[in-house]
């Protein structure tokens, strides 16, 4: 007899023809229709339908998800996730936060959290969460941001500011150039933009140690994507297109050097197997008998 | 008539008859001049003594044994098992020490080093860095061979093959002293740090076992302290099960494998084996790994992580790309072949090296001089490789320590210098987990050559240093070329993860240069984490093992050899039945009477042509003929100290306040017995008598003549004998059988040889 109240609140939206389905599912229609018509029918099965509070929830939810997906995917290549896309991925978590939190109006148990997150085999959204977080980890995107990651954090805007003047740098001296030009040339580049590069360069290394001071637990030695990536970009660009970061190699006297080192022990050895006198071992003779015969001539000889 | 000295042609075994044997008398007495030759393995050395398992159940041990009741013993027990739980707690410290200090050290030289490279790859003049690096090494070095050459010669090497001599029953002098450890502690810290090719999980062995024996016996003579604690325990019975607890304890600090500590103790010293024994010496291991990994994890500031378990840790090797499938078992079995093969190989080398050593480098500061040679060269042969290496690889999502970028592009790094610039330890770790595409081939083939040269080159260098990391490295290095070449061959199937193969190849080339089997498994077992990785790691081992031995013999054993030990292997030479006892057994005997002149013992003893350290006792007849009936077995140091404290029968007589000697004064002398030279004995005195029959061993194990060679090696071997008395059908004493009178019978290449007695 308890079971009367909950099954009539399961089948009341139902029964109203309030299920609002989203447009784009509106081409599964058939089967969907044929499955709520079966509800409908007052089949014997605890199905409820959500609660519009919670449907509310999810839909935001589902909103929030995608706005951070297509964030996240136009920002794949330059890598520019945590700047472009903090905004959404903390609006996310808030609306996973209401989703985990909020409770149904009915007394019930039947609440948002449960009814979302738990009942079934799948369960996406916790997946969708989860795989935003982990995203979000790897990224380290933390560490790019402010403490309570509002907006990009000092050190990452002056990065990023001098990242593109660097940039700017690089373009404005090209202008002139040809890009068909032979490596040789870009000479003008890499004279008028050292200045800019070491500086970016220092910056990086300075955040880098920062990070690994910063950081004591050890595991988070990175730092986040947009950083690194602007810095890869920016050295590729110096030192592999440019060509810019020639060292100086000085074969001559590395060889003359470790040829020297390698010659020392031939000279050992062989002065050691000529001078150094031979280590001779003295043999001590045994007191033994050595065949039946002697043993015979002992035994004689004691009795 | 026939002298002692002129019975026989030294190398030379029995079945001469009466003629030859006459005809070799003539030939042999005029040479009466010490007989030199060049060092060579088919020696005995005679400064090896052997240790004494034997229990001497004279009157003093009954009355001793009478007095303590039965709750005295079980608070020995209970002794032994605080002991075991020292031993481990103060070998884990031991290695969070070695492991602390030199990652501090190695880091700041490298640090040091990869500044100064960095700063001359810009500005020109990277011979400079070259000359630093080299002279850093060649410094450390200097120092940490010096103290091994100059202060404590015993501390070179691993010390694995010490202390398998030592379990084995050959006593090697000052091995287990405080002040060996002290010297190994320091040397092998020097030698990783001045970036030799060497590890410092070997010598943990070592520094477990010393420890083991300092604290079992509550006092340390290096020190001079005397704790008077663990008195019972002052015998070599007892001291060797600490003893090998505590290899055990140092095996499982060194790779986080309790389990393969046991069973390592067991493999080399399993003759005197019980239960209990097994379960305490576990019990060590056990608390060692555990004192290691709290500390360490403690010292990396995530305590009760418990994250290090070993000194050196292989990492985890369970994701998928890891497993292994049927298929691949019989590549595995190759892998055992080649592994074998470059065993053989650097044993043999390494054969060469080690004689060349003995016999023209003995001298310590040419033997320092030789280490630095080598630190430098090492150096060198790295920065060479380095310097000559194109192989660049992305320095983001890597974990290398100190990445070198030398002619890399920005933001890359030196991919030889991973291996190179880097500990050996950090180094295998950095080949079996480095994702695959991280080294390029032509990397990994110039590095295993070179490692392999400078590792064989490096073993044997009077440094103490180990060989378990460098074979590893080596096997890691090709068995990771191995893998992708595999995977090259296949066109890229997924099983072929470079980093699996790197763990075969270290275990095979490990198997082929020491031979272990059993505790290695176990050890790599453990030591990875993996279980499902003991069939194909055993395949391996095995493998390894039996081509390798169908070459050269282990490298371990080798050195022994080398070093002329008396050492006692399972079982006697399969064909020698024919020899008895009586071919095998020195005679004449120096025999004592039951109550004997003070003057004839001290002369005995004094006599430096025979240093016998046991001493038949036989019935001290008036109408003596030499040979009477044997009534026990007395040792050089009962008499000594019986000299010291001047029992004699007059003095008995004399002076009834006269103390009575317990056991507690033999104890109190062991393990260091005074020189005979330092006993005082007068002219009157040599005058007196001394009774024998209440400190003699009265029951020694005796054989009779026509026993086999192998029956009196059984004996001698199981029971961890030192003198073995061959007497005839009236008991009289014909011979004594001794340590090296067994193990100079040895199965060569033409079947039986015999070794040579020599002093050295």
């Amino acid at each position: 007899l308890s079971l009367l109240p909950a099954l009539a609140l399961a089948l009341r939206p139902a029964a109203a023809g309030e299920p609002r389905r989203p447009l784009a599912l509106e081409a599964l229609g058939e089967a969907g229709e044929l499955a709520e018509e079966l509800w409908g029918a007052g089949l014997p099965g605890d199905l409820p339908e959500l609660e519009p509070e919670c449907r509310q929830l999810l839909a935001a939810f589902a909103e929030g998800s995608a706005a951070l997906t297509g964030c996240l995917g136009r920002r794949a290549r330059p890598v520019r996730l945590c700047q472009a896309c903090h905004r959404h991925y903390r609006l996310l978590l808030a609306q996973y936060g209401n989703i985990a939190r909020a409770v149904g109006n009915s007394s019930e148990s039947h609440n948002c959290a449960k009814s979302i997150l738990t009942s079934d085999r799948l369960q996406i959204v916790v997946a969708l969460s989860e795989f935003f977080n982990e995203t979000w980890e790897a990224a380290n995107c933390a560490n790019c941001l402010k403490n309570n990651s509002e907006g990009l954090s000092n050190s990452t805007v002056e990065f990023l500011d001098l990242f593109n003047k660097s940039l700017t740098c690089f373009e404005h001296n090209l202008q002139g150039e040809t890009v068909y030009l032979s490596p040789n040339n870009y000479t003008e580049v890499c004279k008028n933009c050292n200045e800019t590069y070491r500086m970016l360069n220092d910056l990086y290394n300075n955040l880098q140690r920062m990070n690994r001071q910063g950081g004591e637990s050890g595991h988070s030695a990175h730092l986040c994507i947009d950083v690194e990536d602007a810095m890869n970009i920016t050295r590729k660009l110096w030192s592999r297109t440019f060509n810019c970061s020639v060292p100086c190699s000085d074969t001559v006297p590395v060889i003359a050097v470790s040829s020297f080192i390698l010659f020392l022990p031939i000279v050992f050895y062989l002065s050691s197997f000529l001078h150094s006198k031979q280590k001779k071992r003295i043999l001590i003779l045994p007191k033994r008998i050595q065949s039946n015969a002697s043993l015979v001539n002992i035994q004689e000889k004691y009795s | 008539q026939l002298t002692p000295s002129s019975f026989l042609r030294i190398g030379q075994l029995s079945n001469v008859d009466l003629n030859e044997d006459v005809h070799e008398l003539e030939t042999e007495l005029p040479r009466q001049h010490p007989n030199e030759i060049p060092h060579n393995e088919k020696l005995l050395s005679l400064k090896y003594e052997s240790l004494d398992y034997d229990n001497s159940e004279n009157q003093l041990f009954l009355e001793e044994e009478r007095r303590i009741n039965h709750a005295a013993f079980r608070t020995v027990e209970i002794k032994r098992w605080v002991i075991c739980a020292m031993i481990g707690i103060f070998t884990g410290l031991v290695a969070c020490f070695i492991d602390i200090v030199v990652e501090n050290l190695a880091g700041l030289k490298y640090r040091v080093v990869k500044g100064n490279i960095d700063k001359f790859t810009e500005k020109g003049g990277l011979s400079f860095s070259l000359l630093l690096w080299a002279t850093l090494n060649a410094s450390v070095v200097m120092v940490g061979s010096m103290i091994v050459a100059f202060i404590e010669p015993v501390a070179a090497g691993s010390g694995i093959p010490q202390i398998k001599c030592y379990l084995n029953g050959v006593k090697i002098p000052h091995v287990v002293r405080l002040k060996t450890l002290v010297i190994k502690v320091c040397g092998v810290i020097l030698s990783v740090v001045g970036g030799l090719a060497v590890g410092k999980e070997g010598p943990m062995i070592h520094s477990g076992a010393v420890i083991a024996a300092g604290i079992s016996q509550g006092r340390s003579t290096s020190l001079k302290r005397d704790f008077k604690i663990f008195e019972y325990f002052r015998r070599d019975t007892e001291k060797r099960d600490f003893v090998s607890a505590g290899a055990a304890a140092g095996v499982s600090a060194a790779f986080g494998a309790p389990v393969g500590g046991v069973l390592f103790s067991l493999e080399e010293g399993a003759s005197f084996w019980n239960q209990f024994l097994t379960w305490r010496i576990f019990f060590a291991s056990m608390i060692s790994t555990f004192t290691l990994n709290s500390v360490l994890s403690v010292y990396h500031g995530n305590a009760w992580d418990l994250s290090s378990p070993g000194l050196i840790n292989f990492g985890r090797f369970d994701n998928e790309k890891m497993g292994y499938t049927i298929q691949e078992i019989p590549i595995f079995i190759f892998m055992g072949v080649v592994g074998g093969i470059l065993g053989a190989l650097f044993n043999a080398l390494n054969y060469w090296l080690t004689m060349f050593r003995i016999r023209y480098i003995h001298r310590p500061c040419l033997q320092v001089v030789e280490a630095m040679l080598v630190a430098a060269v090492t150096a060198t042969v790295g920065f060479v490789m380095i310097y000559c290496s194109r192989d660049c690889q992305p320095i983001q999502g890597s974990t290398v320590a100190y990445p070198l970028q030398l002619f890399c592009a920005d933001g890359e790094y030196n991919s030889m210098a991973t291996a190179f610039f880097n500990t050996p330890e950090k180094s295998v770790v950095n080949l079996f987990h480095d994702p695959p595409g991280s080294y390029n081939p032509m990397t990994l083939g110039m590095f295993t050559l070179m490692y392999f040269f400078l590792a064989c080159w490096t073993y044997g260098l009077t440094v103490s240093a180990g060989v378990f990391i460098p074979s590893l490295l080596i096997g890691a290095a090709w068995g990771r070329l191995f893998g992708i070449s595999l995977s090259y061959l296949t066109k890229g199937s997924i099983w072929a993860d470079p980093g699996k193969y790197a763990l075969m190849g270290a275990a095979a080339q490990l198997g082929g240069i020491v031979r272990m089997t059993l505790s290695l498994t176990v050890i790599m077992m453990e030591a990875t984490g993996n279980v499902t990785y003991g069939f194909p790691i055993m395949l391996v081992l095995m493998t390894a093992k039996i081509v390798g031995d169908y070459f050269v013999e282990g490298l371990y054993d080798m050195h022994i050899q080398l070093q002329s030990v008396p050492f006692l292997h399972w079982e006697a030479p399969v064909t020698s039945h024919s020899l008895t006892a009586r071919e095998v057994m020195s005679t004449p005997v120096t025999c004592l009477r039951r109550i004997e002149r003070v003057g004839t013992v001290v002369d005995i003893l004094s006599d430096t042509s025979s240093n016998h350290n046991g001493f038949p006792v036989v019935e001290s007849n008036p109408d003596a003929t030499q040979v009477a009936g044997l009534r026990g077995l007395i040792l050089r140091s009962q008499l000594i100290v019986l000299l010291k404290h001047k029992v004699f029968v007059e003095r008995a007589n004399l002076s009834l306040v006269q103390r009575r000697l317990k056991l507690k004064d033999f104890r109190d002398a062991y393990p260091r017995f005074p020189p005979i030279q330092s006993i005082h004995v007068s002219q009157d005195e040599r005058e007196c008598m001394i009774d024998l029959s209440e400190f003699m061993n009265p029951s020694p194990y005796t054989v009779p003549q026509e026993a086999s060679l192998p029956r009196v090696f059984k004996l001698f071997r199981a029971l961890g004998l030192r003198h073995l008395v061959v007497v005839d059908n009236r008991n009289e004493v014909v011979g004594m059988v001794t340590r090296k009178d067994l193990a100079r019978y040895r199965l060569g290449k033409e079947g039986l040889e015999e070794l040579s007695l020599a002093q050295t």
